[in-house]
């Protein structure tokens, strides 16, 4: 835990400055009706502009859509870091840590299918945690079991280790891939929540935070939950089931996975999510629409988001909503960009958007 | 003050009048005093939070700073309001 005074002020102000200059939905708009290199070229005169300016004579088209928009999120959340202190600190790198993830996840890929370094690191986002020269050293390695090794220190290092084995016995990735999510939603409520000798906070700006991160790890299960019982697959659903939640505990996730109604029901049922999200649970009703349901689940997390960042106007919330106005927008882009080259029709990737 | 205080301590016993009043006017003159030194402090803590997100406002765009120095110096008009204090009583 870091020492020292927070300073959620000053990171709140130039935050909420970068949260004004996201696009709008009327630029969403503009942008369905674009093609890749006009998207490119509406994003460099956007701030956006150094990204595209860097990477343009490497790559073209949505490729260097995708990598600039990589990259400017990785330089925001790297900002967020670098101005935060003490417990504010804390608090947003152990949600930024989910960046950590993600790169090992794409490095343990890399090593695994034996991919070119170069292509690797062009896929990382350097947002988290992990300082540049433990993923560089990373890039180097050729061994998963080397790379287990260079993460030592770090808190994914133990149960990374503990899979490691499981992945010798069987060759498959899913292992390693399931320890380090379980590490990062582990890690989300540690201390705040459950410490020894500290009782979970009622009120006030961390009480939220907490509800907030609750809301994150219980979205994540139902969406796995509805994917599972969506798809028929025959996988154990404990396997997948992520602790802390309030939403399912592991025998409500094994009993409804069977049952998919059940499982609609058990959600619209409770009284934290069930009226928030009782839109989005009709139309999953109605409609085989597991992807607009997703982006129900992502717009309300945001909107949770964003009302605690006016409750507590000097506290982390406004960050967290700060960091999931950021990636929808990265998201959208990418969406856009990716529809456009595929040649969907502008009403199919308006779907595929998240707009509140 | 410390003069009225000698006082006290000369004239354990008996105080005259004159003595009485020099020492009320030194009581009244170091309330005075703390008074304005709390409203100080105060106005200190409140700029401490101001300042910090003013910074970080003109960080992000240059055109904040008249604003941001305005909200700055905000709390400035409590040590003004406690200086009053000091004309009412002296």
């Amino acid at each position: 835990m870091s020492i020292g005074a927070s300073n959620p002020e000053y990171v709140n102000a130039r935050v909420r400055s970068r949260r004004a200059s996201l696009f709008a939905d009327e630029d969403y708009r503009k942008l369905i009706r674009m093609g890749p290199s006009e998207i490119a070229r509406f994003m460099e005169e956007t701030e956006y502009e150094r990204e595209v300016n860097a990477l343009g004579t490497r790559f073209s088209g949505v490729d260097l859509i995708e990598y600039a928009l990589n990259r400017n999120l990785a330089k925001h959340f790297e900002d967020l870091l670098d101005w935060s202190e003490g417990r504010l600190y804390d608090l947003v790198s152990r949600y930024l840590r989910k960046f950590d993830v993600m790169n090992l996840k794409t490095i343990i890929r890399g090593i695994y299918t034996e991919t070119d370094p170069e292509e690797v690191q062009t896929d990382l986002i350097r947002a988290g945690e992990l300082d540049d020269r433990t993923i560089d050293r990373l890039l180097e390695v050729d061994t998963i079991e080397d790379a287990i090794e260079v993460v030592s220190g770090t808190i994914f290092y133990e149960s990374l280790s503990a899979a490691h084995e499981e992945y010798e016995e069987t060759g498959a990735l899913v292992p390693l891939e399931n320890a380090l999510d379980r590490e990062f939603y582990e890690h989300l409520l540690e201390d705040v929540s459950r410490s020894p000798g500290r009782t979970q906070p009622q009120e006030g700006p961390e009480a939220r935070y907490i509800e907030f991160l609750q809301a994150e790890i219980d979205f994540r299960n139902a969406r796995n939950a509805l994917r599972l019982a969506r798809s028929g697959a025959d996988l154990d659903p404990a396997a997948y089931y992520i602790e802390g939640g309030v939403l399912f505990d592991a025998s409500d996730l094994n009993r409804l996975v069977g049952d998919y109604d059940a499982l609609v029901d058990h959600i619209a049922e409770n009284k934290r999510y069930g009226d928030r999200l009782s839109g989005a649970l009709g139309r999953l009703r109605e409609a085989d629409s597991l992807i607009q349901f997703e982006h129900a689940l992502d717009a309300a997390l945001l909107q949770y988001a964003d009302t605690l960042s006016s409750i507590y106007p000097a506290s982390v919330s406004a960050v967290l909503s700060y960091i999931l106005a950021k990636e929808r927008e990265v998201e959208n882009i990418r969406a856009i960009a990716r529809g456009r080259e595929v040649g969907l029709s502008e009403s199919e990737i308006e779907e595929e958007l998240v707009i509140l | 003050m410390i003069e009225a205080l000698d006082i006290v301590l000369q004239n354990g016993e008996a105080m005259s009048p004159e003595a009485a009043e020099n020492l009320s006017v030194g009581y009244a003159e170091a309330a005075a005093a703390l008074a304005v030194g709390l409203a100080a402090l105060a106005a200190g803590y409140a700029e401490r939070g101001i300042g910090a997100a003013a910074v970080g406002a003109i960080a992000e765009d240059d055109d904040m700073f008249v604003p941001g120095l305005i909200m700055t110096v905000l709390p400035e008009t409590l040590v003004i309001l406690a200086l009053v204090v000091v004309f009412i009583v002296g």
